[in-house]
């Protein structure tokens, strides 16, 4: 990578420097008439004589030169705004360019950096080099070469002017530039050091935040939040000191300057004065040097400001770029080659050595060959190089000495296209991506984008666009939208046949309780999956059957009834007897959506509803004011919270005003109807609805779905003959409640809807709908054990001729057992590597290897026992 | 039912008797009311105890095992209070009550009830207070039956 910022510069935006420096140069000109120009009309059209004048074979007379010369500077004054907004357009565009170029340059030398790097830097130091601190650079770029070259031949100009007067005075106007030229190198230098420690502080700084926030819990855990506040406070402390350093130098350089610059008047005063007193200079000359030197000073000060940020900027590139510069980066081929040759042959570690940098993390001498159909367990404890030789045989770590080959190729001088298709690895610390579980699954055949999707019109162009961005900064010109996944590695005809073949995997390791969990609390559009949605439907006819026919199950249930309340519901859910289509609409908004307030209004149910939401209020009030906030009492089961409780008894005061003045207002009105919405009759028990009022709402069912059909398909209403898209599939299928006041009656569901799935057949799409579940950021929502299976799951997908896995279902419990014995069924015939620090393990492989300190100490081979 | 009905029947658990109404309110607000059809169990013999029971509306058996099998011992109607030393005390159910009508039921469990003894001290003087005066009865009874079986 170019170490220095100007040849960065330079190697990838000549062309388009030169184009700056010219439009620079090219609108000197024009702005220079447009200075002469006033001056021309005052002089000359408005004071002066000899009328009528001729302009380019026209004649004019005084009024209209006078508009001639006005609509001369009118169309200059355009002319030199425009060259300027274009070239301020040209600058920023081509600095954006240059800093996606960089900052993708950057990011891919992250991918290039060899495993063993990562040891050594820390993404919190990597991000803010990539984002925060080059940004300066692009800013910069645009003024690169042409700001120098401009105001350099301006100073130019201007020098030789004054020495065509007088060479006395030309060298005493450019007195000060070798002391300038001299001092502030060496000052700004200072404030570069300076610098370069700021910037590596604030990196340190950022890498202590993200590392406070990875590890939260242990700092709570800990009590360490006085430490660690300490701690970076001591860091702002130092950030603090390095910057008011850097503040008296510049400024201390600021002072200087000016103050240089302004001692050559002072010479010239004194000099040219003596000059001319003497009779060696005339009066007119000294006064024309004079304002030739004020002219001077403007290019000068730009210069010098030019100078101090390049200093500053070019710094900042420095520290950014020997970042992204280990010396045994892997070449860019290794990453962007397409070459999906197939792997065959055995896999040979010969005489292999690698040393991660610490104890424990080394491996020495260690050969072993495994054929293309065998199953070798490496067995070893943590940190006695199991997990090195893993590495080097997936061709993730590069041996320091020896070699690792599959059938007689050298890993090393593979390059990714083979490696991470042909190889499966799974490590003892997996990662599973922000996304959907099928995300996850599929992103081992996530290699290139494969089939791009249709473009017409607008979004053809913007792609088009997109492209040749993407070209002119070397950025790569992958579609992100395409379609990704590699059909081919699965000899799979479309994406629902390697969606069937995921099921079946999920099923096989274990996974498949967990995603019908997952798929139960899951979403559909009934319109893109009609079948999917016919069939729970069906089911839910089957349920309701049930309920009509078991007297001890529909004890349990109180199923949603056009013409019944359900008292195990909400009053807004039954008053509404639909859902909102946005999931973002939560019970506490809806009291202020004003469709459901006209609703209310039309229904004549707005009074009740305030009344009751009052008196809920009242209850509350009574029930919890006396109750301490750390009892825990009040969040569990009261409608407001112990902050909210003040806010309820200036509103129950309010109440007791009426309406008008100091009564309620329409917020307040809103927050006491949202607490009557909350209620549910079965479990609150407040006594608060009548059987009267719940017959009223009911009836209020009727406005408020008319008023829905008007409401732009804001909310979807219970139908028991549809699906209502916003409900989880479980609830689709039970539509209806379990009841609140029979004991367990949720589980006792649960169990009735599981074997009704099982016997509808449902199971497995309901498992595919599962695979649509979030899985959090890095998998937070996921448990750890599955996260191994995720990532289990995606390594078999690959389908790949060697498989690695290093402490994946290594226990002894009967689950681990099961899942081992899975694994080798599906890798039946193919290459495994199976990494375990559990003796046990070898035991059901007929070949193994024993690591200790990182030498292997033991080769068994069932054929070898046999002979 | 309502809250209020749940209180009065609180208000008539010897238990709850010196608790004011206000919090006897909270305790009924915060317990759960359960139902029950015929043959349910409300607890098992031998379990582990969490929660009081106040029967509503309705009646229950209570069974204990013995040798022979498992034996009616008692039968509990409205108002009764069932499980109340589970709330106070780890000890394991003594007997299996199962409903033997329809049953409304309020389920107080061990966790509120101490919580709201905690928050109203005066709460937990009139819970000593009854114990005390359940046990100056037992005492009493007690010295009865001996006096009474000295004199025989």
């Amino acid at each position: 990578m170019e170490k220095s910022l100007f040849r960065f510069i330079w190697q990838y935006s000549a062309r388009q420097q030169m184009v700056i420096l010219l439009i620079t140069v090219l609108s000197y000109p024009v702005s220079y008439i447009l200075l002469e120009l006033p001056k021309l009309i005052v002089n000359d059209a408005i004071q002066g004589e000899l009328f009528p004048r001729e302009v380019l074979g026209f004649e004019f007379d005084q009024i209209s030169y006078l508009v001639l010369l006005c609509f001369a500077f009118l169309g200059l004054v355009i002319l030199s705004n425009g060259i300027k907004l274009v070239l301020n357009v040209y600058k920023g565009r081509l600095g954006e360019r240059m800093l996606r170029r960089l900052r993708f340059e950057l990011f891919q030398r992250v991918l290039r950096f060899r495993l063993p790097h990562f040891k050594k830097v820390s993404s919190g130091e990597i991000i803010p080099m990539i984002t925060s601190e080059v940004e300066d650079v692009g800013g910069f770029i645009g003024e690169a070469v042409a700001l120098p070259a401009y105001q350099g031949g301006m100073l130019a100009v201007q020098i030789g002017f004054i020495f065509m007067q007088d060479p006395l005075l030309g060298l005493a106007a450019i007195s000060s530039y070798p002391m300038q030229a001299y001092i502030i190198p060496k000052l700004q230098k200072k404030v570069v050091l300076l610098s370069r420690q700021r910037v590596r502080n604030v990196r340190v700084i950022a890498d202590k935040i993200g590392e406070s926030i990875t590890g939260v819990s242990e700092i709570h855990a800990n009590d360490a939040s006085a430490w660690h506040s300490a701690d970076l406070s001591d860091r702002l402390y130092t950030n603090y000191k390095i910057r008011f350093k850097i503040f008296n130098w510049k400024y201390f350089i600021k002072f200087l300057n000016n103050f240089m610059n302004q001692l050559t008047p002072f010479l010239f005063y004194l000099i040219g004065g003596w000059l001319v007193i003497e009779g060696n200079l005339s009066i007119g000359a000294l006064l024309a040097v004079i304002a030739a030197y004020k002219d001077l000073a403007g290019p000068w000060k730009e210069l010098l400001a030019y100078y101090q940020m390049v200093a500053d900027v070019d710094v900042k590139y420095q520290t950014v770029v020997e970042n992204f510069d280990p010396p045994d980066i892997y070449p860019v081929a290794r990453l962007v080659t397409d070459e999906p040759e197939p792997l065959s042959g055995a896999l040979a570690l010969k005489n292999v050595s690698v040393s991660g940098g610490a104890a424990g993390q080394e491996a020495f001498d260690v050969t072993v060959t495994v054929e293309p159909d065998q199953h070798l367990a490496v067995i070893g404890p943590d940190g006695s190089g199991r997990s090195e030789v893993l590495q080097l045989a997936a061709g993730l770590l590069g041996p320091t000495s020896g070699r690792v080959e599959i059938g007689g190729r050298n890993l090393e001088t593979l390059s990714e296209s083979v490696l991470g298709r042909q190889i499966a690895y799974v490590g003892p610390a997996v990662h599973v991506w922000t996304g959907t579980v099928r995300d996850n699954i599929f992103y081992g055949l996530r290699h290139r984008p494969l089939r791009p999707p249709e473009r017409t019109g607008e979004s053809k162009v913007d792609y088009a666009r997109r492209l040749s961005e993407a070209q002119l900064t070397s950025n790569p010109q992958y579609d992100i939208e395409a379609e990704w996944e590699d059909l081919d590695a699965l000899a799979c005809a479309d994406v629902d046949d390697l969606v069937e073949h995921a099921l079946a995997l999920i099923e096989l390791t274990g996974l498949a309780a967990d995603v019908f969990r997952m798929g139960l609390q899951a979403t559909i559009d009934p319109e893109s999956q009609p079948e999917f949605a016919d069939a729970i439907l069906a089911a839910r006819r089957a349920l309701a059957d049930r309920v009509a026919n078991d007297d001890r199950f529909s004890a349990m249930i109180e199923l949603w009834q056009i013409d019944r309340f359900n008292n195990s519901a909400s009053v807004a859910e039954n008053l509404l007897f639909a859902a909102p289509a946005d999931s973002s609409i939560g019970i506490d908004t809806l009291a202020s959506d004003p469709d459901i307030e006209a609703a209310l209004k039309e229904s004549g149910l707005y009074a009740r509803l305030l009344e009751i939401g009052q008196k809920i209020a009242e209850t509350m009030v009574e029930l919890f004011a006396n109750i301490s906030d750390d009892s825990g009492l009040l969040g569990d089961y009261s409608f407001i919270t112990q902050d909210e409780l003040p806010e309820f008894e200036r509103i129950l005061r309010a109440a007791k005003v009426g309406s008008g003045k100091g009564g309620l207002t329409p917020t307040d009105e809103q927050r006491l109807i949202g607490l009557a919405f909350k209620l549910i009759p079965a479990r609150h028990r407040l006594g608060v609805l009548d059987d009267d009022m719940r017959g009223e709402i009911v009836a209020a069912r009727a406005t408020f779905h008319k008023r829905m059909d008007q409401a732009e398909r804001r909310f979807v209403v219970f139908d028991r003959d549809r699906f209502v898209a916003p409900m989880t599939i479980e609830d689709n299928l039970l539509f209806g409640r379990p009841r609140v006041d029979r004991r367990d009656a949720r589980e006792k569901i649960d169990k009735v809807i599981r074997a009704l799935v099982e016997e509808m057949e449902l199971r497995r799409p309901i498992i595919r709908a599962g695979l649509g579940f979030h899985v959090g950021v890095a998998g937070s929502r996921l448990s750890a054990g599955q996260r191994r299976r995720v990532a289990l799951v995606r390594a078999l997908m690959k389908n790949a001729p060697v498989t690695i896995l290093d402490e994946t279902a290594t226990g002894n419990s009967d689950d681990d057992k099961a899942l081992r014995k899975v694994i080798r069924e599906q890798l039946d015939g193919r290459m495994l590597l199976f990494g375990a620090s559990n003796l046990i393990v070898a035991e059901e492989f007929d070949h193994s290897i024993v690591m200790n300190q990182g030498r292997m100490t033991e080769s068994a081979s069932g054929d070898d026992n046999a002979e | 039912m309502t809250l209020d009905a749940e209180v009065d029947a609180l208000r008539r658990v010897p238990l709850f008797r010196g608790i004011d109404a206000t919090k006897l309110r909270l305790l009924a607000f915060i317990s759960d009311r359960t139902h029950f059809a015929p043959g349910e169990e409300l607890c098992r013999q031998g379990e582990e105890g969490d929660s009081a029971f106040i029967i509503l509306e309705g009646e229950a058996d209570i069974r204990v095992s013995t040798p022979d099998g498992e034996k009616t011992v008692a039968r509990l109607g409205q108002h009764s209070i069932v499980g109340e030393i589970a709330i106070l005390c780890d000890v394991p159910r003594t007997a299996t009550v199962v409903a033997a009508t329809e049953m409304d039921v309020l389920t107080v469990s061990k966790d509120d009830f101490l919580r709201l003894l905690k928050e109203f001290p005066d709460m937990s003087l009139e819970v000593m207070r009854t114990l005390a005066q359940r046990l100056e009865r037992t005492t009493q009874d007690l010295a009865a039956q001996k006096a009474s079986g000295a004199a025989a």
